[in-house]
């Protein structure tokens, strides 16, 4: 279970929002609405636990695990994509054998490109990489912000899919897209209201 | 787990390490020329000439990984990890001692034959930079991670740190001028033994900070 109460954040003297509430439980989704500048990246980031200055509780159900993705999705271009999701995921998880890795990779259509750097890849490409990381990892709240820009239209149908697959299983998935998204097209919404 | 990615980047991309070894072999090498051949008169600037450019060269190479983690968002990533946020912090610091330290330690004893330096001197220079060195590393750490979200970082980050570098740069010069002795060798062991436990836990609450930016 994901709650959050009365929440409300300031930026640069500025109420970036106020008074939020939200519960999303297990198999439920919430997508964050809102313009850009609307604060939709401080929400994630309060929700991720990286920003800590705002007023109001964000409460998770103990044993859940967050992951989080944001606009910059931590896929070093030094590295091959196996080696960048395999760091991704022992970060928090455990090890995992080379095959299972590029099985989630094959899934996000990256077959030719394992071992070269990550530079040589295009954006979306580096994306895929990142969000590859979705179909091994056990954690139960994901927080995926703006996941399916970038995107090209089987990439996103993958990610959909996976995203679906992950509330089927009795996960939690909070996302924010500025496309409508037809399979999340029912899912509750929280809006934020821009600069008030 | 941690510093083999970072050794693996660093190997990877040598430019920025390669860079500021060259700086202080460059340097080096002009300083007679400029100055004089003399090895009379150069044997006394010797141990300081080759701590202030270790000391240089490790300010220099100090953002580089900090930067594109930053960049990239692998330093998000990290600081929500279950890893402790100080063993980042640490393993951080290794990572800049291996790819700018080690090699500038292992680089002296010929940095000292180009400045006429006796050889009895070259073993305490290189004492005092086996203690020395990786207090540098752990000081330009924590300074690329203050400066790490900031426009111009590279610009403030020398000024901002180079102070707090000054008492090992005294340390470890008067240890190895005066041959060994005891005192500052105390001083500079008691400086290691602090920095190694206070700054990777100074620079994971830096980290978190920049993270919320």
């Amino acid at each position: 279970m994901l709650q959050i109460e009365s929440l409300s954040c300031f930026r640069q003297d500025r109420h970036l929002f106020k008074d939020l509430n939200a519960k999303v439980l297990p198999g439920q989704a919430l997508q964050i609405v809102g313009e850009n500048g609307s604060g939709k990246t401080t929400l994630f980031k309060i929700l991720a636990g990286l920003f800590e200055e705002y007023e109001g509780r964000v409460i998770t159900s103990d044993a859940a695990q967050l992951l989080y993705l944001g606009h910059r999705y931590g896929v070093n271009d030094q590295l091959t994509p196996i080696e960048n999701l395999k760091f991704l995921l022992k970060l928090n998880e455990n090890q995992l054998a080379p095959d299972v890795l590029e099985a989630a990779l094959t899934r996000f259509q990256l077959r030719a490109e394992l071992d070269q750097p990550c530079a040589s890849l295009s954006e979306g490409q580096k994306k895929r990489v990142a969000l590859a990381r979705l179909i091994l990892t056990s954690a139960r709240i994901w927080l995926l912000d703006e996941a399916f820009s970038a995107l090209d239209a089987p990439g996103r149908a993958v990610l959909s899919e996976v995203c679906q697959g992950h509330l089927a299983s009795g996960g939690i998935l909070v996302f924010s897209s500025h496309q409508g998204i037809p399979e999340f097209a029912s899912a509750a919404q929280l809006r934020l209201a821009a600069g008030s | 787990m941690l510093l083999r990615r970072e050794l693996k980047i660093m190997l990877r991309s040598p430019a920025g390490a390669i860079q500021s070894l060259m700086f202080a072999v460059i340097v080096v090498a002009l300083f007679p020329l400029a100055i004089t051949p003399d090895p009379s008169q150069l044997e006394p600037l010797g141990v300081g000439l080759i701590w202030v450019v270790t000391l240089l060269a490790c300010l220099l190479a100090a953002d580089k990984s900090l930067v594109s983690d930053y960049a990239d968002g692998s330093l998000e990533q990290m600081v929500l990890s279950d890893y402790p946020l100080w063993w980042v912090c640490l393993v951080k610091s290794i990572a800049h001692w291996v790819s700018c330290g080690l090699p500038l330690l292992l680089m002296a004893p010929m940095l000292a034959a180009m400045l006429a330096m006796p050889s009895e001197r070259v073993v305490w220079l290189m004492a005092s930079l086996i203690l020395g060195s990786p207090i540098l590393s752990l000081f330009c750490t924590l300074g690329a991670m203050l400066t790490v979200g900031l426009n111009q970082s590279s610009a403030l980050l020398p000024i901002l740190i180079a102070p707090f570098l000054v008492p090992t740069l005294i340390l470890g010069t008067q240890w190895a001028t005066t041959g060994g002795e005891a005192f500052y060798g105390y001083m500079l062991s008691a400086l290691l033994c602090l920095s190694l436990v206070t700054l990777p836990i100074a620079t994971a609450v830096v980290a978190k900070i920049a993270v919320s930016r």
